[in-house]
């Protein structure tokens, strides 16, 4: 903390002031004007003074001792000129935001007890500081803000607020708070129509202030966002050194290689500088299954973690709850603990409308489908019957496919039309045309994944142009032939060419190859999987904390009731699409899942952080917001802190002193 | 400064309480005339000293006959002779003198007038002088009671301002003053010339020599400060001085220094020395001080 000066005085002046030190240097090398005292004799006194004169030097020095203290009050005076100071630690300022990141990087130890309570110590001393009048406003940010307390000039209320900010366990995002905290600061502009003149008028007067970020840096530059008249400061919190394991991802799959054996993978990151070895465990349902001692390289010159993966093996189980974790003793003991849940499986319930497609009810029919699909077949006929109506808007179906039918109204659940257009949303992009050539399906996506078309033949296929939102699957030379497009909250895809087709003189034609290649029966699989909404014993996906999981069950009922690891149940409504959406994610573990008012848990499921910016403790230096960069600051240093009037008080007490040693000739 | 004092120089009780002392001398001197003294020489009083042989010339009237009835020689007796003491009194009249309340010429005054006035109820032969008197104009001699008022007014006579060092003004004394006796010297011997030779004077005149040191005081103690120039009364040498503390303890110790070397300088040669104080009294300082000095009983 370098001291900075402020200069008070132009050159000339301080030349003048320069002048004064030889000026009373002069005056004392002028001969004293002292007062004439007749004695009866100098005789003794002469002798008292050569005695003293002895030691002269020090003596002259302790004669001089006045002129000592005066040339010292004007270097004095002089610096106080110079207004020296530093940055203190005061408010400047009337409107300050209090900004404190909750996230779950803020509850590591390496600043004890935790980041978030060293947060809140050092908003509560700017709180502390502020003046009467001033106002501020706390809002605390994971990866949604909240405004914990609205501008007040109360610190009492100000400090309790803090005081009650609670970790979570959300990845962080700054952007949301900061368009909170801009509200008062940026208002926003409105434009008058009818003046074009005027075009730009400010809807309420801005009200300047200063931003405090108190965070640790791990969340993504905010790119969008114009700071205007906030004026933000980045308080850093972290501790001198960071360790943290993280396990950054867990998850289960059948054993390709093994029939009927289940294989658990976990990914194993390490944050620190050095390499660690630590042991993984995984458990089922708080039984010990297996564990592995795994060593982790250091953290790379780029910052990147050094990584590890571990695999176990074993048989194939029903139904529980896998967890898996890692004995190390680190600062962030969040992630060192993964959850996969394995739910007994739940066929998706499938509706096939077909007045006869031998190969689709083939590939349908397969071992496989049957295990992950119901399906039931239909003639075109049964869309007229009300009990088809019924259950369709009920929702009784996770799929429908229509093959070479459209119902009048759409279902409420996905579809798969094949060779007709659904009646709302679709359109043909151009006439039945043929042969349409495939130039490239969507690896990604699921509906079309491992779908190898290139030796595919195709007689004659519909362009397709669907709703907005809709995703190519395979596009042709014609134009897309197979895509998905979303409804609501349901999903329909649509294929834009036939594979057999009944004419109406009721003979049948094949339209295509597709049904003798390989990949007809995976595009059947990928569409029960994906838009059957199908959940396999494995691999049920992790929620993030914060994040809503999206439920589904097995026969459809008004409500669920979710429970939380901590034992906190929640009763969640159906949508309307048929899932329940549980938003309450923020605790980490496994959640359990009951259907209506039954005392079974039907499912459940894993949150779990999985968040390598959130297990990456290592700070921040500098955040982006818009165009300005934050440094980082590690104490509060806010207001200059000025010294001249201390320096003030010097200069009287030298003043003091010399006029006492003047009076009294009492030397040191 | 000069403070001409309208004050009496003896008062009515001090006289009272001066009659009954005497002046001792500490050694036996010849006198002039014939007095209340014991003198060395052998004469006529009522004390016997001696029987010598008689010879022819000698005063019949001393021959002891008893003794020639039992030795049949002619023996004389001899007689103490009782005569005058001799006592000087000399006076430092120099600027310097002229300081303190009273001033220290004042004192000194008072101080030579109790002591003449002993001398004076005793019959002995007085004579007080300054330093500066001159051979022409001597101190007038003065013995019995009633040359009381001679005395006073000739010790009203002496002023301040005599500008003669203390060496040379005790040579004239002595050159003037061959006799023996008790001298009482009255200074407050600030001669930058110093003392030394001044004393070694005295002792070469092997009198009964009183050194009566008067400082006042301010000398003592002053009670000055700031930045000062100091001017001697006496030759207006400057010092420049700009009192502190360590300064004035300085002088403390040197004022002691001076009075202390003084003091040895004398007793290593018989002289008898008395530092005193104007604010002392010159009741307390006859009555007590010198009676202790053995210069008065």
């Amino acid at each position: 903390m370098l001291p900075q000066f402020l200069n008070t005085l132009a050159l000339w002046q301080w030349g003048l002031l320069a002048l004064i030190p030889p000026a009373i240097i002069a005056l004392y090398f002028l001969k004293l004007r002292r007062q004439p005292l007749a004695v009866p004799s100098t005789y003794l006194w002469s002798r008292a003074i050569e005695d003293l004169h002895v030691n002269s030097l020090w003596q002259r020095l302790r004669q001089s001792l006045l002129l000592f203290l005066q040339l010292f009050l004007i270097g004095l005076l002089a610096f106080t000129l110079l207004r020296p100071g530093w940055k203190g630690t005061e408010l400047l300022g009337d409107r300050f935001i209090f900004l404190i990141d909750t996230s779950a990087s803020m509850g590591a130890s390496d600043q004890a007890p935790s980041r978030l309570d060293e947060a809140k110590k050092q908003a509560i001393a700017l709180i502390e500081k502020m003046d009467e009048g001033d106002s501020a406003m706390v809002i605390s940010f994971s990866d949604v803000a909240r405004v914990e307390q609205p501008f007040t000039t109360s610190r009492r209320e100000l400090r309790s607020r803090v005081e009650l900010i609670e970790q979570t366990n959300r990845p962080s995002d700054l952007s949301e708070a900061l368009r909170a905290a801009n509200g008062l600061a940026n208002p926003g502009h409105t434009s008058d129509a009818n003046d074009p003149a005027d075009a730009d008028i400010q809807t309420a007067e801005a009200m300047p202030a200063d931003l405090y970020i108190f965070s640790d840096g791990g969340f993504q530059s905010v790119p969008n966002f114009k700071l205007g008249n906030l004026n933000p400061t980045y308080v850093k919190i972290a501790g001198e050194q960071q360790h943290n394991i993280a396990i950054s991802s867990f998850s289960t799959d059948a054993n390709p290689e093994k029939p009927g054996q289940v294989q658990a993978f976990a990914r194993i990151e390490n944050f620190s500088d050095t390499e660690e070895t630590v042991e993984a465990s995984l458990l089922l349902n708080d039984t010990l299954l297996d564990a592995q001692k795994v060593t982790l390289p250091p953290r790379s010159e780029k910052g990147l973690p050094g990584a590890s993966g571990i695999r176990f093996e074993m048989n194939e189980i029903e139904s529980g709850v896998l967890k898996v974790k890692i004995d190390s003793k680190d600062n962030l003991p969040l992630d060192n603990e993964a959850f996969a849940v394995v739910n007994l499986p739940r066929p998706a319930k499938v509706l096939l409308v077909t007045p006869g497609n031998d190969s689709l009810q083939l590939a349908l029919g397969t071992e496989e489908a049957l295990k992950i699909a119901d399906v039931s077949v239909a003639e075109p006929k049964l869309l007229e019957t009300k009990a088809y109506q019924d259950q369709a808007s009920e929702g009784a179906y996770d799929l429908i496919i229509y093959d070479q039918c459209a119902p009048k109204e759409m279902p409420a659940c996905n579809t798969l039309f094949i060779g007709r257009l659904p009646p709302e949303g679709w359109q043909a992009k151009g006439p039945k045309q043929g042969p349409p050539l495939v130039i490239d399906s969507d690896q990604v996506h699921p509906l079309a994944q491992l779908v190898q078309m290139g030796n595919v033949k195709i007689v004659e296929g519909t362009p397709l142009a669907g709703p907005p939102g809709t995703v190519t699957l395979i596009d042709a030379d014609i134009g897309p032939i197979y895509a998905v497009g979303p409804r609501g909250g349901y999903e329909d895809a649509v294929l834009g060419f036939d594979i057999v087709a009944y004419k109406e003189d009721g003979s049948r034609e094949v339209n295509t190859d597709w049904p003798i290649r390989r990949s007809f029966p995976v595009f059947v699989m990928n569409a029960v999987k994906y838009l059957g909404g199908v959940r396999s014993s494995l691999a049920a996906p992790s929620t993030k904390p914060g994040q809503p999981a999206v439920l589904r069950t097995q026969i459809p009922v008004n409500s669920i009731v979710v429970q939380s690891p901590r034992g906190d149940r929640f009763e969640i409504p159906r949508e309307a699409s048929g899932s329940y959406v549980f938003g309450r994610t923020d605790e980490l573990g496994v959640y359990d899942v009951r259907d209506g008012a039954g005392q079974k848990v039907t499912q459940q499921f894993a949150v779990n952080l999985f968040d390598t910016r959130e297990s990456d403790l290592a700070p921040r230096e500098v955040l982006e917001i818009g165009h300005e960069e934050v440094q980082a600051q590690e104490a509060q240093q806010v207001a200059r802190k000025e010294l001249w009037r201390w320096l003030l008080i010097g200069a009287l007490g030298v003043l003091i002193f010399e006029w006492y040693i003047y009076n009294r000739r009492v030397y040191l | 400064m000069t403070t001409q004092t309208s004050t009496p120089l003896l008062s009515p009780q001090l006289l009272a309480q001066l009659e009954r002392l005497e002046l001792v001398s500490r050694k036996i001197f010849r006198g002039r005339m014939k007095g209340e003294r014991k003198s060395k020489r052998k004469g006529q009083s009522v004390e016997f000293a001696d029987f010598r042989q008689y010879v022819a010339g000698d005063d019949l009237r001393f021959i002891d006959w008893n003794l020639f009835a039992r030795m049949e020689r002619l023996y004389l007796k001899l007689f103490l002779e009782e005569e005058d003491l001799h006592f000087y009194t000399l006076i430092d009249a120099s600027p310097s003198m002229d300081f303190g309340d009273p001033t220290k010429l004042q004192f000194a005054k008072q101080l030579a007038a109790s002591l003449g006035f002993i001398g004076l109820c005793r019959a002995d032969r007085v004579r007080i002088e300054s330093l500066g008197t001159s051979a022409r104009k001597p101190g007038p001699v003065l013995r019995g009671r009633s040359s009381l008022w001679r005395m006073l007014s000739y010790l009203d006579s002496v002023e301040p301002g005599e500008r003669v060092s203390l060496a040379e003004g005790v040579r004239n004394f002595c050159l003037r003053n061959p006799g023996k006796g008790i001298l009482v010297l009255i200074t407050d011997l600030m001669d930058k010339e110093g003392y030394e030779k001044a004393f070694r004077l005295l002792v070469a005149q092997q009198m009964d020599v009183y050194v009566l040191h008067i400082l006042s005081p301010e000398e003592l103690n002053p009670d000055i400060k700031g930045d000062l120039k100091l001017i001697d009364c006496e030759d207006d040498d400057i010092a420049e001085v700009t009192i502190s503390r360590p300064l004035l303890e300085k002088y403390k110790r040197t004022v002691a220094a001076f009075v202390d070397g003084a003091r040895e300088f004398c007793v290593r040669r018989g002289m008898s020395y008395l530092m005193a104080s104007t604010d002392t009294s010159v009741e307390t300082l006859v009555a007590n001080y010198l009676r202790k000095r053995g210069l008065v009983r």
